[in-house]
């Protein structure tokens, strides 16, 4: 890469949410001067949701990275969920959209847990039984796909409960990417998974036809081991690309409505290994949710005055909720994140808007989560103290301390200003 | 992930990564052409030559299996009908299922030559209930030649099917299974004892009337003949009065080659009385292209659910009793 200043600068997205800030369309308006050289994706996987709207095409990114649009490639690493089924849907979305064969955009690594139709039916049969107690679960087998990486390691046995849950049968170990290039050794995993889930999710899916479905992904897209994301780092720069929010994080969100994948910088500064990078805090000017879980400053006549293009009700997770901006969660966030170096504030076209700068309890008004407390109770007991919000970035900027470097007042790749160099 | 929706989806997937790969959807058949023609020969696990039998059995996730074999002509007169078909056909089985036409279906796909002049005049693979189909579809060798006398080998076909396959739906539960040729021309007027003996391995000496072996196989099989359009003699008429001697109102002109899996869906469903032709097209709507559906109601209009109802007994088929298959 070239030595100038702000070109060379890695950066980690991160969502200061539920999810849904606005991460999408950050990482391209990052990408799209074309001075990065890798999107990697640090957590998460298939559920993923990024919004990208450029020149009039739109693309909702899964697991493809954001900078896609922008050309540039994605790694996926090693603390992603692959799944392969949708990722070829993926690319076909892209291909359509005129991005000359995707797929040779996408590296992932071997290490990477790998997400099947198995897990996807048992998380859809688990849900469905829940019944009024759902967790908001997008139904796509995240949380089961870690789930049932740690069984083998638990050395878990048929009826134990594990993490809340019930195991079905006899685990084995979880099959991974690299595992997509060995055929035995695949077909072992796959058919002690299926073992394991047939009295959850049934028979409906073929361990032989999974197997070749799997070898052709891996004859298609690359799979690399060891420090891909430390070889990239040194030789360009690099968007570690976050997916959900911190307020989803499995150790700092709300259980149970928390996702099993750490949503704040962690995994990305373990992927750089010391390399410094900035941390990009990206929030709405207002707070949203998809699905169940406490949003404590949730007003229903907000999602009638913010109309969303991309978000709907989730096939699985249920409704979409906004409320206003909320301190209390952003103080948390920025803390769970151990401190952010930037914001990207989206959707400041919205207008008439307020924030919740504190919250009264019952001993007392509190501007920050209490340590040592339920934190989905606490949250579900307070009553938001709201004012209005005349100058959102101006607000921002004072309450955490950083200055806004990218701004978004509209869906489109043309709504966002890049306002600083992003830069180490 | 429902679960008949597992198959359409990773069909598709395969197909993504595969053209990633840049590896050609009919692999086998190009990796045949580059290689003398007196090497052609049929993949191993698609040779009928020594197979006691296919077998279509039921098993603890499929009780109640069915069998469908597909078997088309290769040869050079269809056209490019063989590679839309092929890449079509893969569909069938999700289809099938996710409308609720059958409980198990298991499919088995097998290709058509001429045994007078051809290579490969017959392959036939095994019964899958998965995407292995999808692989069997791609090893199918499209040799393309044909003799050029409007007749090609399908009473051969016909034969391995009523001799050399063998299922549970028939033997456990009485019921038929499908049979689907799809092609544009005439049976030979004999089936050559010498062909069996080259191509399937049994020690036939004599040769056999075509019509007998379709009146044996209509006692375990529906059969039907497909004719589609961009076929050489789509508007002949001699054909049509061939299959409809032999198989009445099975015979089915189709105008959209790439509707062929639609129809074979919508047959079954008619057959099964699952649905009516109405319903049926509302199907098809569904999951495929407004055109498609369109050409199976056309192929199906003059077959109606009555007279499929009508035609589970065998149709008439002619020819001397007398003729046995040694």
């Amino acid at each position: 890469m070239t030595g100038r200043a702000g070109v060379t600068g890695h950066v980690v997205v991160v969502g200061l949410g539920f999810g849904d800030e606005g991460k999408g369309a950050v990482v391209d308006a990052l990408c799209r001067d074309g001075s990065v050289s890798s999107v990697v994706r640090f957590n998460g996987g298939a559920q993923a949701a990024h919004n990208v709207v450029a020149d009039g095409r739109h693309h909702t990114f899964s697991q493809f990275g954001s900078g896609t649009l922008a050309g540039v490639p994605t790694l996926l690493s090693r603390h992603v969920l692959v799944e392969p089924i949708a990722l070829a849907a993926e690319a076909r979305e892209l291909a359509a959209l005129g991005v000359a064969d995707p797929l040779r955009l996408v590296t992932a690594h071997a290490d990477a847990l790998l997400t099947t139709p198995f897990h996807v039916a048992a998380n859809r049969v688990r849900e469905d039984a829940r019944g009024p107690r759902r967790h908001g679960s997008c139904g796509k087998g995240i949380g089961e796909t870690v789930w049932y990486s740690l069984l083998a390691r638990r050395a878990a046995r048929p009826g134990d409960v594990v993490e809340g849950q019930v195991v079905p049968g006899e685990p084995g170990e979880a099959p991974t990417v690299g595992d997509c290039a060995r055929r035995a050794v695949l077909r072992r995993k796959l058919d002690a998974l299926a073992r394991c889930y047939r009295p959850l999710a049934g028979d409906g899916t073929s361990v032989a036809g999974l197997v070749a479905l799997y070898r052709a992904f891996a004859d298609a897209v690359r799979i690399v081991d060891g420090d891909e994301v430390g070889r990239r780092a040194d030789a360009g720069r690099l968007v570690l690309e976050g997916a959900q929010g911190v307020l989803l994080d499995q150790d700092h969100g709300f259980h149970p409505h928390t996702t099993w994948s750490s949503t704040t910088p962690r995994n990305a500064r373990l992927l750089l290994g010391g390399r410094p990078a900035r941390v990009l805090g990206v929030t709405r000017t207002y707070q949203t949710r998809h699905g169940a879980g406490p949003l404590p400053t949730e007003d229903a006549a907000l999602p009638a005055r913010f109309p969303e293009r991309h978000n709907g009700t989730g096939e699985y997770q249920g409704a979409w909720r906004a409320g206003h901006l909320d301190a209390v969660l952003l103080r948390h966030a920025v803390a769970a994140c151990g401190g952010v170096d930037g914001l990207a504030v989206t959707h400041l076209d919205a207008r008439d808007l307020s924030v919740a700068t504190a919250y009264r309890t019952a001993s007392g008004p509190v501007t920050r989560l209490p340590a040592g407390v339920d934190r989905t109770a606490f949250v579900a007991g307070c009553a938001p103290v709201v004012e209005p919000l005349p100058d959102p970035v101006a607000w921002l900027e004072r309450e955490v301390g950083v200055p806004v470097e990218v701004t978004g007042r509209g869906p489109d790749r043309a709504d966002y200003t890049v306002r600083t160099p992003v830069a180490a | 992930m429902g679960h008949g929706k597992w198959d359409d989806d990773a069909y598709a997937a395969a197909r993504t990564f595969r053209a990633a790969k840049g590896i050609d959807d009919f692999g086998y058949t190009a990796s045949m052409r580059s290689t003398p023609r007196d090497r052609w020969r049929a993949d191993p696990s698609l040779d009928p030559l020594g197979v006691a039998a296919r077998e279509c059995l039921d098993s603890a996730d499929h009780a109640d299996s069915t069998p469908i074999a597909v078997l088309f002509d290769v040869t050079g007169s269809m056209g490019r009908v063989p590679q839309v078909m092929q890449r079509k056909l893969g569909r069938l089985h999700g289809l099938l299922r996710r409308k609720g036409y059958l409980a198990d279906p298991q499919l088995m796909f097998g290709g058509i030559g001429d045994a007078d002049s051809d290579r490969v005049p017959l392959q036939v693979g095994q019964f899958e209930s998965d995407n292995r189909m999808d692989e069997q579809l791609r090893t199918i060798f499209l040799e393309g030649n044909g003799g050029g006398q409007k007749s090609e080998s399908y009473e051969l076909a016909a034969y391995f099917v009523a001799r050399h396959v063998v299922t549970d739906a028939w033997r456990k539960r009485g019921r038929k299974g499908y049979l689907f040729l799809i092609g544009d021309e005439l049976n030979k007027p004999r089936l050559e004892a010498r062909h069996i003996r080259r191509v399937i391995g049994d020690d036939v000496r004599q040769d056999v009337d075509p019509a007998s072996v379709y009146r044996e196989l209509a006692r375990k099989w529906h059969v039907y003949f497909v004719l589609p359009r961009q076929s050489h003699h789509y508007d002949d008429p001699e054909i049509a009065e061939h299959w409809r001697e032999l198989l009445g109102q099975h015979f089915l002109k189709l105008e959209d080659p790439g509707a062929v899996c639609e129809l074979i869906a919508a047959t079954i469903g008619l057959e099964e009385r699952v649905v009516d032709l109405d319903q049926a097209m509302v199907d098809l709507a569904e999951v495929g292209s407004a055109a498609e559906s369109r050409a199976v109601g056309k192929a199906l209009v003059r077959v109606g659910p009555a007279a499929l109802a009508a035609s589970a007994a065998p149709p008439d088929l002619d020819g001397p009793d007398d003729v046995t298959l040694s």
